[in-house]
């Protein structure tokens, strides 16, 4: 990135929330603070997300919550069901914030944003604070923010920025001293860096490089004929060349849910042929909202997760004739689709989906 | 009075269209002469909302504010970015549980005050452990 003349530099933030899904139950329910916390996927099946405290426990993602239930009375561990709804509004209110910081952001994940800030280093970790500082304020979700003169090394920073609470959530490559930061490199495992999965790292490890210092050290030209382009580019990344832009462009959506539990279960057809309708039209005015048409609708429903009795999730999926975001075809094909899953699911035993 | 975040507000739902009166307050005698030029609808996300990112909507229960025209059942409008002064109604942290109370700062100590005789104030000895999770701005109050 280019020097700007009076110190100044143009950087790259990774702004992120820690524990985002658990942190933002703790926003809204204060008596979670220090305490070990799981957040369990949809139907309270597994562990999705852990606060540090629930980590230290060695408890990992994926875990099936009942092999954890017997013991969370003796642990203090709390589970929480997962709230989309609430991880999505609190998601939108700190990329909203973060936006504020820069005249350029990308918004990489549920969690995750990219800033590009201008400043001399000192102002830039300034900058960090005021943002760590902020979302705090505002949302009361902890973020820690790296900076960088380049993405890789952005992601590498705010790792360390966890890792040390002395940073107090804000690194920055430029202030950290150089000693430091190569000691953190050559412990860290490669797979830790951003971009190198754990099959990959598999590979690299064949090639004696094991460390994020061993790949920096790497050639980037010969690592690009054994591996790809994107190798290369996150060793040049590494030595603070930068090459993977901002995508500033929203990247368009795949599929599109519309979702809700109901207060009192819907058990006749007329009042299940309503919901769909209006489900379908809700659909239609998020699709018409991004520009897109839909070219296949599955429609599902299901049982209170608390009636374990005749436990029963059907969904049945159609093709649409041709794509379209016109509410009247999409409610006609919800609510056909709708009476036709019904007729097979009161036929053969639902497929109970996990 | 114990809260319960009801949503993070999504006062989309609230647009009010149509011919309203406009949102100022109407003077017993001489009348705005601003009123004849009113022509916009009323939005209620401008009208309750100073900044979406931090202005959450909480639902109370219990009755310790009902002297302060908070009812059972009411929506608060609270905004977290706002630094809590004496006199304002706070939602705040104690033991871990959201509660409603009006701030009263008094010669270096802090009174959470309830506003009904029936229920007792809440005593802070050291402005340190005072934990304010936002300042309501306004009550949504059912009639």
């Amino acid at each position: 990135m280019p020097e700007m003349g009076a110190g100044k530099v143009e950087r790259f933030a990774l702004v992120d929330v820690n524990s985002f899904y658990v942190s933002c139950e703790r926003a809204f329910d204060p008596s979670l603070e220090l305490k070990p916390v799981v957040v369990l996927s949809n139907n309270d099946g597994c562990v999705v997300a852990r606060s540090n405290e629930a980590k230290a426990l060695g408890i990992e993602n994926g875990d099936p919550w009942f092999k954890l239930a017997a013991d969370a009375k003796r642990t203090g561990l709390i589970q929480r069901s997962s709230n989309y709804e609430l991880y999505g509004d609190l998601s939108s209110r700190v990329m909203e914030l973060l936006g504020r910081y820069s005249f350029s952001q990308e918004v990489y994940s549920i969690d995750e944003s990219w800033l590009v800030l201008r400043g001399t280093p000192e102002e830039l970790v300034r900058t960090g604070a005021e943002i760590k500082a902020a979302v705090a304020l505002h949302t009361g979700l902890p973020v820690c923010v790296g900076i960088a003169p380049t993405k890789t090394l952005a992601k590498f920073v705010n790792r360390v920025a966890k890792q040390n609470p002395a940073l107090r959530g804000v690194c920055s490559w430029d202030t950290l001293p150089s000693a430091h930061a190569e000691a953190i490199m050559s412990r860290v495992p490669v797979t830790g860096i951003w971009g190198i999965a754990g099959r990959l790292g598999k590979k690299l490890n064949a090639l004696g490089i094991f460390t994020i210092a061993d790949l920096k050290a790497a050639d980037p030209v010969v690592m690009r004929k054994k591996f790809s382009v994107l190798m290369q580019r996150t060793i040049m990344e590494l030595n603070g060349i930068p090459c993977i832009p901002l995508e500033t462009e929203v990247a368009t959506k795949r599929q599109l849910i519309f979702s809700r539990s109901f207060s009192t279960p819907v058990t006749t057809a007329a009042r299940m042929h309503e919901v769909m309708a209006i489900y379908a039209q809700q659909a239609a005015i998020r699709l018409a909202k991004d520009s897109q048409q839909a070219r296949l609708i599955t429609c599902f429903a299901g049982t209170s997760h608390f009636n374990d009795r005749a436990a029963s999730f059907p969904s049945v999926a159609v093709k649409l004739p041709a794509p379209t975001a016109d509410p009247v075809l999409l409610t006609k094909a919800a609510t056909r689709a709708w009476r036709a899953g019904l007729w097979m699911a009161s036929r053969t035993p639902a497929p109970v989906s996990c | 009075m114990g809260v319960m975040v009801v949503s993070a507000l999504d006062l989309d739902g609230l647009n009010l269209q149509g011919p309203l009166c406009s949102p100022v307050a109407v003077p017993a005698g001489f009348p705005s002469p601003a009123q004849d030029y009113f022509t916009g609808r009323i939005d209620l996300n401008k009208h309750l909302i100073r900044d979406i990112t931090c202005t959450f909507l909480v639902r109370v229960s219990g009755h310790s504010m009902d002297g302060a025209g908070i009812a059972d059942g009411d929506e608060l409008v609270v905004d977290r970015s706002l630094t809590p002064a004496d006199g304002n109604v706070v939602v705040a942290i104690i033991d871990g549980e959201l509660t409603v109370k009006r701030l009263r700062l008094e010669h270096g100590r802090v009174r959470l005050a309830a506003e009904n005789p029936e229920y007792p104030d809440v005593v802070i000895c050291e402005l340190s452990e005072l934990s304010i999770w936002g300042v309501v701005t306004r009550c949504l109050h059912h009639v």
